[in-house]
C-alpha cells in the first residue's frame, strides 16, 4: 500500500512525527547542531568560542570602548567633560586646544595612577607631540573600570586593542587555511588522479616543501616584500601549509577514483576534468573539510610567532605582537602579556576544538591525527 | 635493505637541489640587495655626488658577484654547489658556513633539550592515558594535551620568563649564554626555559597521537592473546603494544623535529641565544643571501636523512615491514 509522506493518519493516534528529512532546512540544522552539541560537548564549546570571536571581530566598533591607537594620558580629576573635549587631536597630529593643555593636565595624579588603578581618572587624548611637550602618557596602567584589561606601553586601551586583534587572527587563519586547501587540493587531485610524471614532479616538489622547517620557509617568504601586509601574509602562510593538503587529498583521490563510479563515469565517456569535477572531488570532501578546519588553528599560531619576533604586519593589530609589548614591559608588569596570550589561547583552543569535533564527525578515520601542521 | 637505503638517498638528491633553487629563487626576489641594505647606512664614500655613489654601489655588487642578471647567478650558483662549495658571506668574506658552525653547538643543545621535554611527556602521558582511558587521569592528561597544543610556545616562555624574574626563582643569563659543558647550572637556568615551553607544544601533538595508537592496537587480538598467556601488564603494555604503535608516532617525531628547529628561532632570538635560527634571521634581515642559502640547504638535508633514518628504524619495531 502507497503511504503519503508526512504525516500518517491513523484512528485513535493523533499523528506520528514526520521523519527529521521531511521537516524543512533550518529546523533540521538546528537539529543536527544540537545533535552534535550533546555528542561533542567539547566541539560545541570550541564552535562557541569562535562564535565569539567573530562577534568580537565583526563588532569590535562596537563593543570595544575606545579606539585602539588613541593613547591616554591623564587628567586634573577637576577638569570637566566639557575641557577636556576642547583638546582636539586631529589626523594628523596637530593639538589645537583652547585652554592650554596644562588645565587639564596633572602630572602628579598621572604618575599617582599608574602604581595605584583607583585613583579615578578623567581621560584625554594624547597624540606622540603631547607626550613630548611633557604630558604623562597612562603607561600599562593597572586594569581598572576606565580600562578594563589597564593600557599597554604607549597607554593605549588594552581591551579595544585585544577585541581588534581577533580581526588579524580571523583573516589570518581562516585566508591562509583557504589559500592552502584551495591549491592543495588542485594539486593533490592532479597528483593523486594522473599519476605518472606529474605526480611524480609534484610529490617531489611536497618534499622539498617538507625538507624545510616550516617557520624558515614562513621567513624567507614574508620577507620578499617590504612591509608584508595581512593578506599577503595569510597568503604565504597558506603556501607554506600546502605540503600536508596534498598528501591528504592525494591519498584520498587515490582511494576514490578505484571506486565502481568513476569506471561508470568512464564508460560512458566522460572526461578526465569532468570525472575529477563530478565523481572524485565531491566523494573526498570530508577529508578537504577537516583538513580545512584542523589547520586554522595553527596558522593562527604561526602568524603570531611571526609577529612575535617582529616580522609580521607592522601596521596590524596583532596579538602575536602585543605578547612581545608585553614582555617588554617587563616582570613587574606581566598582565598584558597574561591577557593577550590568554586571547590567543583561547581562540586557537576553540579552532582545534571545534576542528576535531568535525573531523571525529565527518572523517573517522583520521581521528587522533591532530596536530599543528607542522609549525 | 641496501638497494633500499641507496635508492631513498638517491630520491633525496632531486629533494635537496629543489630546495636550493627554491631558496636560490626565494632569496633573489628579497626587496633590496645586501649593498643597498649596508652600504646606503654607512656609506664609505663621502661626499660623493649621486653619480659616484651608484657607480660605487655598482662596483661592489660586480665585485660580490650580484650584477649578473638571475639566470646565470642560479647557474653559477648551482655549479658551485655541486662541487660542495656553499659560496662566501657578503658580511666578512668567510666561507658562509662559517656561522652556522659557531651557532650549531648552541641549537643542538636546544634542540636536543627540547626534544627530551618532548619525548619524556609525550610518551608516558600519552600511554597512561590510553591504558587509563576514560579516568580521571585520562580526562585531565588530555585537557593538558589540548591546552598545550593551543598554547603559542613563545607566549609560554615569555610567562615564565617574566615570573621567573618576578618571583626571584633564579637568575637567568640574559647578557651571556653559557653552554652545558661550560656551566651546567646557568646553561640549564638559560635554556631550561625554551626547552620547557618548546618541548610540551612539540609534545602535546606527539602525546595525543600515542594515546589513539596505543588504543587501536590494545584492541587487537595479539594483545588479547599476549594476556590470556598471563603475561604481566607492563610487558603487555611496554612490548608487546607500544612497540607496535610506535611506526606513526615516529613519523610524527620527525615532523615535530623540524617544528622545533624552526621554534628555535623565535626563542633564539627571544633568548639571545647565538644558535643558528638567530643567525639565519640576522642574514635575512642583512640580506647576506649566501649565508641563508648555505644554512637552509644544511638544515634540510638533515631533516630529509633523519626522516629515512626514521624510516629505515620501522623495520626494527616492525619486522612484518619490508623496504622493497
Amino acid at each position: 500500500m502507497a503511504q503519503k509522506q508526512g504525516a500518517i493518519e491513523i484512528a485513535g493516534i493523533e499523528s506520528i512525527r514526520k521523519s527529521l528529512s521531511d521537516r524543512p532546512f533550518f529546523y533540521r540544522l538546528l537539529i543536527n547542531s544540537g545533535r552534535f552539541v550533546v555528542r561533542k560537548p567539547l566541539g560545541g564549546f570550541g564552535v562557541l568560542v569562535i562564535g565569539i570571536v567573530i562577534f568580537a571581530a565583526l563588532s569590535a566598533d562596537v563593543i570595544s570602548r575606545y579606539d585602539p591607537e588613541l593613547s591616554f594620558s591623564a587628567a586634573k580629576p577637576d577638569c570637566t567633560a566639557e575641557q577636556a573635549a576642547e583638546i582636539v587631536v586631529s589626523p594628523t597630529g596637530q593639538v589645537t586646544t583652547k585652554p592650554p593643555i596644562s588645565i587639564c593636565f596633572d602630572p602628579i595624579l598621572a604618575l599617582q595612577a599608574q602604581e595605584e588603578p583607583l585613583v579615578r581618572l578623567k581621560l584625554t587624548t594624547a597624540s606622540p607631540d603631547r607626550i613630548q611637550t611633557g604630558e604623562r602618557t597612562l603607561v600599562s596602567v593597572s586594569p581598572s573600570s576606565e580600562h578594563w584589561l589597564g593600557t599597554d606601553l604607549s597607554g593605549r586601551d588594552l581591551w579595544s586593542r585585544i577585541v581588534y586583534g581577533a580581526r588579524l587572527a580571523l583573516v589570518i587563519g581562516l585566508g591562509a587555511s583557504l589559500v592552502a586547501v584551495l591549491l592543495g587540493t588542485t594539486l593533490g587531485v592532479v597528483s593523486g588522479f594522473f599519476g605518472g610524471v606529474a605526480d611524480m614532479a609534484i610529490q617531489r616538489v611536497v618534499d622539498s616543501f617538507q625538507a624545510f622547517p616550516p617557520f624558515i620557509l614562513l621567513l624567507l617568504f614574508t620577507q620578499t616584500v617590504d612591509k608584508p601586509n595581512k593578506y599577503f601574509l595569510a597568503f604565504v602562510l597558506g603556501l607554506v601549509g600546502i605540503a600536508g593538503v596534498v598528501r591528504i587529498t592525494r591519498s584520498a583521490v587515490l582511494s576514490a577514483k578505484e571506486d565502481v563510479y568513476v569506471l561508470a563515469a568512464r564508460t560512458i565517456g566522460a572526461s578526465d576534468t569532468r570525472i575529477m569535477a563530478r565523481h572524485v572531488l565531491p566523494n573526498i570532501f570530508s577529508p578537504i573539510i577537516v583538513v580545512f578546519t584542523s589547520a586554522i588553528g595553527a596558522y593562527i599560531l604561526a602568524e603570531a610567532g611571526l609577529a612575535f619576533i617582529g616580522l609580521g604586519d607592522p601596521l596590524a593589530i596583532s596579538w602575536g605582537k602585543m605578547v612581545n609589548e608585553g614582555r617588554a614591559l617587563g616582570p613587574a608588569k606581566p598582565l598584558m602579556a597574561l591577557f593577550v596570550g590568554l586571547a590567543l589561547t583561547v581562540t586557537v583552543l576553540g579552532f582545534n576544538l571545534a576542528g576535531d569535533a568535525l573531523r571525529d564527525v565527518l572523517d573517522p578515520r583520521l581521528r587522533g591525527r591532530g596536530g599543528r601542521a607542522g609549525f | 635493505m641496501q638497494a633500499y637505503i641507496i635508492r631513498r638517498a638517491l630520491i633525496n638528491i632531486p629533494v635537496i637541489l629543489l630546495v636550493a633553487t627554491l631558496v636560490f629563487f626565494a632569496t633573489s626576489v628579497l626587496p633590496g640587495d645586501y649593498v643597498l641594505q649596508r652600504l646606503t647606512s654607512n656609506d664609505s664614500v663621502e661626499n660623493a655626488t649621486p653619480e659616484q655613489r651608484i657607480k660605487h654601489l655598482a662596483d661592489v655588487r660586480k665585485e660580490l658577484g650580484l650584477a649578473d642578471p638571475v639566470g646565470v647567478r642560479y647557474v653559477k650558483y648551482m655549479g658551485r654547489l655541486l662541487k660542495g662549495d656553499f659560496g662566501t658571506s657578503f658580511a666578512n668574506g668567510q666561507p658562509a658556513l662559517e656561522p652556522f658552525r659557531d651557532g650549531i653547538p648552541y641549537t643542538a643543545q636546544l634542540g636536543l633539550m627540547t626534544l627530551f621535554v618532548a619525548i619524556s611527556t609525550s610518551l608516558p602521558i600519552g600511554v597512561l592515558a590510553a591504558i587509563r582511558q576514560d579516568s580521571w587521569p585520562d580526562y585531565i592528561l588530555r585537557v593538558f594535551s589540548i591546552l598545550a597544543l593551543a598554547m603559542p610556545n613563545f607566549w609560554v616562555a615569555t610567562m615564565i620568563l617574566l615570573y621567573v624574574v618576578r618571583w626571584g626563582l633564579w637568575e637567568v643569563p640574559i647578557t651571556t649564554h653559557p653552554l652545558l659543558w661550560e656551566d651546567p647550572a646557568g646553561s640549564i637556568k638559560l635554556f631550561g626555559i625554551p626547552a620547557l615551553a618548546g618541548g610540551l607544544a612539540a609534545g602535546a601533538g606527539i602525546m595525543r597521537l600515542m594515546r589513539s595508537q596505543m588504543l587501536e592496537v590494545l584492541r587487537q587480538d595479539y594483545i588479547r592473546t599476549a594476556w590470556a598467556k598471563g603475561v604481566r601488564e607492563r610487558v603487555v603494555v611496554l612490548r608487546h603494544a607500544l612497540k607496535n604503535a610506535m611506526v606513526p608516532v615516529l613519523t610524527a617525531m620527525g615532523l615535530t623535529l623540524a617544528g622545533i628547529i624552526g621554534g628555535n628561532v623565535v626563542f633564539e632570538s627571544l633568548f639571545n641565544i647565538p644558535g643558528v635560527g638567530f643567525k639565519i634571521l640576522d642574514a635575512i634581515r642583512a640580506r647576506d643571501i649566501a649565508v641563508v642559502q648555505s644554512f637552509v640547504i644544511v638544515i634540510a638535508s638533515f631533516i630529509v636523512f633523519v626522516n629515512l633514518g626514521i624510516d629505515l628504524l620501522y623495520g626494527f619495531l616492525d619486522p612484518r615491514i619490508h623496504y622493497s
